[in-house]
């Protein structure tokens, strides 16, 4: 097993949340939605966002509007559909769920390591 | 200095180096094959390659620029590697119907040469089946055995099928698709193999050196029947390649010894046709469309040889693995001149055929002196010069007395009919082949056959003869001996093999009436010397039983007995 496939699986995991979580409050287009994941270190390279968003769109928790832009060609901007809302909320709950058991198993081990 | 290519990407315009774009092509490339099971691979092509355009657009100062090597690795290393693009299937698999395309991915025919015996056909048609490779083998063995044109097909495919010599080909040979991950695979799987072997040859001996605690151990029995599997395989393997090098010595005998033959037979062939051996004459005898005969043995040797040829080089692939190949032009080459050489034999075999188109017949009617109640005594004269005694359809060269040489044949038959007329008479019918009717009947009348008649005797030729120039072209003398009613005909016993069998069209003698002395009647004959032919009845069943001894009948009322003693009745009533 190779620690770097299972840290790909990892990220790969809470991607399709993530991208849900950056367009939650405003539309963005792919540039400003890789910069942010970029930034957060989540995307090593920009490769894996676009299967993953027209996976996200075919599921209707997506959709996006082509807009002019003055340094290039028309961006798509991306946003959340009613469903994605939805999704995304529940996937929050998860998310924190998750996180607290995560915590709780982590800590325990490292308790019971001291 | 480089030249650029000029390329829209998602809608903007770029200059490009070549290099760089054929970089970058393969690039895309591989990122769409890699998303071919994706859904909306389009749309995700046409997102990265807009996303690439913004790159590059930020990278650009003016539009004079050009892309080159340097931006496209750049832009690369940013948007990640094929396999990047692959969304993990199990984690975000919603909708497993999408598998179903892994199965019926295509497959491409490749000759693999990483597990061939003699070129990988039969290793590329395993993969391509996906069944074992032996089993294709043992399939062509039969072939070749069952009616030899498994040696043909293989050596077409072997030229057809192009041999899978780049990662990628031998990827798409076994039907994975093509993408970065699997080629680094197969590499890292080539690499494996070889540490693999490494490591086998170190684990047979540290094996070989365990071996003395072996039945102690706990593990023994799984061990011990993995190696007895491990053992019987390879023997098994063992025992099919000695097999595989026995077929292979068996071809390079098969192929080497026909080809030398056939050498030796073109060489000769060739000498004696340019100093004229006199023995090879007869076979310019059949040579009736008058084709060069170096070019039929030419055309003969190419035709045999050229597949026993490939046979031999099969044999010898077969026993060296190193085997350099032949390269496809020596292969397209001899496949070429094979063609070719049939095409002769089938052009010369039509020639040869329409010289014997038409048949024609010659007919000489001479009388002879013998009238009713006369008896004419048949006879064959054989010649010394001419030994007759070959089968009816061949012929020989012989010299005539004036040192000419001429071809004879045996090719004479009798037949006798009843004439009404008061002398007999004797017609004579000599015919032969030619492509039309003036060569036919021109090779007819130069049909040479001689007969005499002396007092009552009639000494018919046992041969006919022709000059060389004639050729062989079925040349044969039918003789019609029209006899009156009330002649007695006596045919010598050397005759026999001349009178015709059948008796239709009112032919009245029968081979078997030689030695007897026959009497002509109309359209009918009689022997008069036959002996009477026996009567012999013989029944024998529990009722009536019929024999020399007599004839008895008997059932449980009556029986009746009758032989020489008279006739005897009994009844029980």
């Amino acid at each position: 097993m190779k620690i770097e496939n299972t840290k790909a699986q990892m990220r790969k995991g809470v991607l399709e949340f993530c991208i849900l979580s950056v367009l939650k409050d405003e539309d963005a287009y792919v540039a400003e939605i890789l910069s942010t994941l970029k930034d957060a270190k989540l995307l090593v390279v920009e490769g894996t966002i676009y299967p993953l968003l027209t996976r996200l769109k075919n599921a209707d928790l997506l959709s996006y509007r082509w807009e002019e832009s003055t340094s290039g060609p028309p961006r798509k901007y991306y946003g959340l559909t009613e469903t994605g809302k939805l999704f995304l909320e529940e996937l929050s709950s998860t998310w924190n769920e998750l996180q607290n058991a995560v915590n709780i198993v982590t800590s325990q081990k490292n308790n019971s390591n001291e | 200095m480089n030249k650029t290519v000029n390329i829209n990407l998602g809608g903007i315009f770029f200059h490009i180096d070549e290099d760089a774009y054929l970089k970058l092509q393969g690039y895309l490339e591989s990122i769409k094959r890699s998303l071919a099971n994706s859904q909306g691979s389009d749309e995700i092509i046409a997102d990265i390659e807009a996303r690439i355009a913004e790159l590059f657009n930020e990278r650009l100062k003016n539009n004079k620029q050009v892309i080159r090597l340097r931006e496209v690795d750049e832009i690369i290393s940013i948007m990640g590697q094929p396999e990047d693009y692959v969304v993990d299937e199990e984690i975000f698999e919603d909708d497993p119907s999408t598998n179903q395309n892994k199965s019926t991915r295509s497959k491409k025919l490749f000759r693999d040469p990483d597990n061939s015996y003699i070129s990988g056909v039969s290793s590329g048609l395993a993969h391509y089946f996906g069944i074992d490779a032996i089993w294709v083998r043992l399939a062509w063995i039969l072939l070749v055995f069952g009616a030899g044109t498994g040696v043909l097909l293989y050596i077409l495919l072997w030229i057809l099928v192009p041999e899978a010599k780049t990662t990628a080909e031998k990827i798409m040979m076994t039907g994975e698709p093509v993408n970065i991950s699997n080629i680094e695979k197969k590499i890292k799987d080539g690499f494996d193999n070889v540490s693999q072997v490494a490591k086998n040859v170190s684990d047979s001996v540290s094996k070989a050196a365990k071996n003395v605690d072996l039945k102690k151990g706990t593990n023994s029995i799984k061990s011990t029947s993995k190696t007895f599997f491990d053992s019987l395989a390879d023997a098994v393997m063992i025992l099919l390649k000695i097999f595989a090098k026995f077929i292979g010595i068996l071809l390079i005998i098969i192929g080497a010894s026909t080809l030398i033959a056939l050498i030796v037979g073109l060489f000769s062939i060739g000498v004696a046709d340019i100093v004229h051996i006199p023995g090879l004459d007869s076979l310019d005898l059949v040579n009736v469309g008058n084709t060069p005969i170096w070019l039929v043995s030419l055309a003969i040797f190419f035709a045999v040889g050229i597949p026993f040829f490939f046979l031999f080089y099969l044999g010898l692939k077969i026993l060296i693995n190193n085997l350099k190949s032949i390269g496809n032009i020596a292969k397209f080459t001899l496949l070429g001149l094979w063609i070719l050489s049939i095409i002769t034999l089938v052009i010369f075999g039509i020639r040869q055929a329409s010289e014997h188109a038409f048949e024609e017949s010659y007919i000489e009617k001479n009388e002879l002196f013998i009238k009713a109640n006369d008896t004419l005594m048949v006879k064959m004269s054989h010649s010394d010069k001419f030994n007759s005694s070959f089968s009816r359809d061949d012929f020989k060269l012989a010299h005539d007395d004036n040192g000419n040489k001429i071809m004879y044949s045996s090719d004479v038959r009798i037949m006798v009919k009843s004439t009404s007329d008061t002398l007999a008479s004797l017609s004579i019918i000599k015919s032969a082949n030619g492509r039309n009717y003036e060569t036919a009947i021109a090779r007819a009348k130069n049909i040479n056959y001689h007969y005499e008649v002396n007092n009552n005797n009639l000494m018919l030729d046992a041969f006919l003869t022709t000059d060389i120039k004639n050729k062989y072209n079925d040349q044969e003398v039918d003789i019609i001996l029209y006899l009156p009613e009330n002649t007695v005909v006596y045919f010598s016993s050397n005759t026999e093999d001349f009178i015709r069998h059948n008796t239709h069209e009112g032919h009245l003698i029968s081979d078997k009436n030689t030695n007897h002395f026959i009497r002509i009647m109309d359209n009918n004959s009689k022997c008069l010397d036959c002996p009477d032919e026996d009567f012999n009845v013989e029944v024998d069943t529990p009722e009536v039983k019929i024999d020399s001894n007599g004839i008895k009948v008997e059932s449980e009322e009556v029986k009746i007995n009758i032989s020489s003693k008279g006739i005897e009745i009994k009844s029980d009533q």
